[in-house]
């Protein structure tokens, strides 16, 4: 394996790890799509950027990502609370609009600019070990070096909050209760999410945004009902994913982020097809009835 | 049609693009409440990034950017994406934000794998298809427009004659299973509206911005009014305005037609959510004003 193949799956890998340590808590609060949302939302940011300074500096393009990503979520929030319109609705509303700011801002004046519209939407993780800079006489990947970077920031994030993220997610009363702050805690939740899908969306592109955060955490969920568990799932399907999904796209000569989304899928309908007691061909074989067991779980961890 | 072409004042092209597209809005506007006003407005998101890979796969197939093969492509694939997310949803513990979520991860990168297997192909047909990310209202002939017609047609056909039951299935579905209606009938029902909504419309919008053309118009019409009856036709007609002129304007100011008609459709949304008669944010928030002033009129006369 070539030094560029590691990069890319080391680069795709750490950020499976930052996503898959918050989808969870994402699927399991029903906030899935804000991370679709967010992945879209900052495209005017990174172009406003370019078309402002003239270079594609990955700090002042995150900077830009990350002010319309907390554009985009505040307003799906004023909009949901008109009571005019659903939580999904106030989010299809929102940003369909602000991406299509960002496709305009390139076609009229950045094209042919290093930011072209393939490199943002596609992912240009193929791209990653060129993107270099030079560090006490390396050169580092740039994807490589933030990526780790948010990977470590969420790790920490995630075991410094453990106590009020995990009464947040299954007992919001709870933690009302015990005083964790809980508001506070769910929105620093939000903005972390926001701030990897930012780094993601610099790094990989948009598509992988939402793949890597819903569905490792989404098949974790049928393995497990603990929360460490499903954690420690979803981040080791992000690396399943990464590795077999860079190698099939270097074989058959394809798209790695689209590969490397396509064995995602696949991990998760082996488990919705396997999982022991869940799966449906366990179930199938045991002749239990389909909802009978473990749906009131999901229904508490879902208020 | 004819006519009505010859009355625009617009040449012969542009006028085909404007009709093209005001006739993919109103379907997309007439037919998205019935899942719009059900809370699923991004399941149609799904559906619509669904027609990709099939739009793709349609064209390995033939060899060839035949229109009618290209559609036919996409509604499978849609259906697909539909059947996925439901199934998803009833095998139990993936709630339904988490099936969309896997169904649009599952059905984009299947369609980018298949769009960098076609661009690898050679075949010189295959450049602009790539279009269907974005939509592409300029490409136009007239024959699309009469495809549009007559399927879209044949939907709002639908929905008029089964109004009562779409209605009753919208607004309280325990009462039409009740009343002896089969539920997944309905759900087949509203589904398949959705399909040829969502089918026809990522010809002017593109799959990436459908979500939009299918949810504003409706936003909109909720705001202006309360009566399924009225809100249909009314996120018709806004869909039609929005898609109609937001071809034109981009056309004339050379912007892809996409971002334009969504910007437009979505500024429409806004206004009406802000500026409506009766439930608007601004006519609300007035009314409350008032009341509270003249309260404390009414406090302070005794």
């Amino acid at each position: 394996m070539a030094t560029d193949d590691l990069v890319i799956i080391l680069t795709a890998g750490s950020l499976a790890t930052a996503c898959g340590l918050l989808g969870p808590f994402l699927v399991l609060r029903r906030q899935s799509l804000t991370s679709d949302a967010i992945g879209h939302a900052v495209l005017p940011g990174v172009v406003g950027m370019y078309l402002l300074t003239g270079s594609r500096s990955s700090l002042l393009a995150t900077l830009g990502a990350a002010a319309f990503g907390l554009i985009c979520v505040l307003g799906f929030d004023a909009l949901r609370r008109t009571r005019l319109l659903g939580t999904d609705a106030a989010i299809a509303l929102t940003f369909p609009a602000l991406f299509s700011l960002g496709v305009l801002g390139i076609s009229k004046f950045a094209s042919g600019a290093h930011i072209d519209l393939d490199s943002t939407i596609y992912g240009e993780i193929t791209f990653a070990p060129f993107r270099t800079m030079a560090i006490g006489g390396l050169d580092v990947p740039r994807p490589l070096l933030t990526t780790v970077l948010t990977a470590v920031l969420t790790l920490a994030f995630v075991l410094v909050l453990w106590r009020p993220l995990h009464a947040l997610t299954f007992d919001p009363e709870f933690a009302d209760v015990t005083g964790m702050r809980g508001r506070l805690v769910q929105r620093l939740a939000l903005v972390a999410s926001a701030l990897v899908a930012v780094t993601a969306f610099d790094s990989v592109g948009a598509i992988l945004v939402v793949t890597f955060f819903v569905v490792p955490a989404a098949a974790a969920h049928l393995v497990s009902n603990r929360l460490d568990t499903m954690l420690l799932v979803s981040v080791g399907i992000g690396w399943i994913s990464a590795i077999v999904g860079q190698r099939a796209a270097v074989a058959y000569d394809s798209s790695i982020a689209g590969m490397i989304g396509l064995t995602a899928v696949c991990c998760f309908l082996l488990i919705r097809l396997f999982a022991p007691r869940r799966g449906v061909a366990w179930r199938l074989v045991r002749g239990r009835p389909a909802r009978a067991r473990g749906q009131p779980k999901n229904t508490s961890a879902s208020a | 049609m004819n006519t009505a072409i010859a009355l625009l004042p617009l040449p012969y092209p542009e006028a085909i693009v404007a009709m093209g597209s005001a006739v993919l809005g109103f379907v997309a506007g007439a037919l998205a409440p019935f899942a719009v006003l059900r809370g699923r407005a991004m399941f149609g998101d799904a559906m619509s990034h669904g027609t990709l890979p099939g739009v793709v796969l349609a064209f390995l197939v033939v060899g060839m950017k035949d229109q009618g093969m290209l559609l036919a492509g996409a509604a499978l694939f849609a259906i697909a994406a539909a059947a996925l997310m439901i199934g998803l949803e009833r095998a139990g513990r993936t709630a339904p934000d988490a099936a969309i979520g896997v169904t649009l991860s599952a059905t984009f990168a299947l369609g980018i794998v298949l769009l960098t297997r076609v661009g690898h192909s050679g075949n010189p047909e295959q450049s602009g298809l790539d279009a269907y990310l974005f939509g592409q209202a300029a490409g136009m002939v007239a024959r699309d427009v009469w495809i549009a017609l007559l399927l879209g047609g044949f939907a709002l056909l639908a929905v008029v004659v089964f109004f009562r039951l779409l209605r009753s299935a919208t607004f309280d579905p325990q009462f039409s299973a009740v009343a002896g209606v089969p539920t997944w009938t309905i759900d087949a029902a509203s589904t398949a509206l959705l399909v040829i909504a969502v089918v026809l419309g990522v010809r002017t919008v593109g799959a990436i911005l459908m979500v939009a053309l299918l949810v504003a118009p409706c936003v909109a019409a909720r705001a202006l009014t309360k009566r399924l009856a009225t809100l249909v036709p009314i996120s018709g007609l806004i869909g039609a305005f929005s898609g109609g002129a937001g071809a034109v304007l981009a056309g004339r100011a050379e912007l892809p037609t996409g971002p334009v008609v969504v910007l437009l459709v979505t500024g429409l949304a806004t206004a009406a959510l802000l500026f409506a008669p009766r439930r608007g944010v601004l006519s609300r928030a007035w009314r409350r004003r008032t009341a509270r002033l003249s309260h404390a009129e009414a406090w302070h006369g005794n």
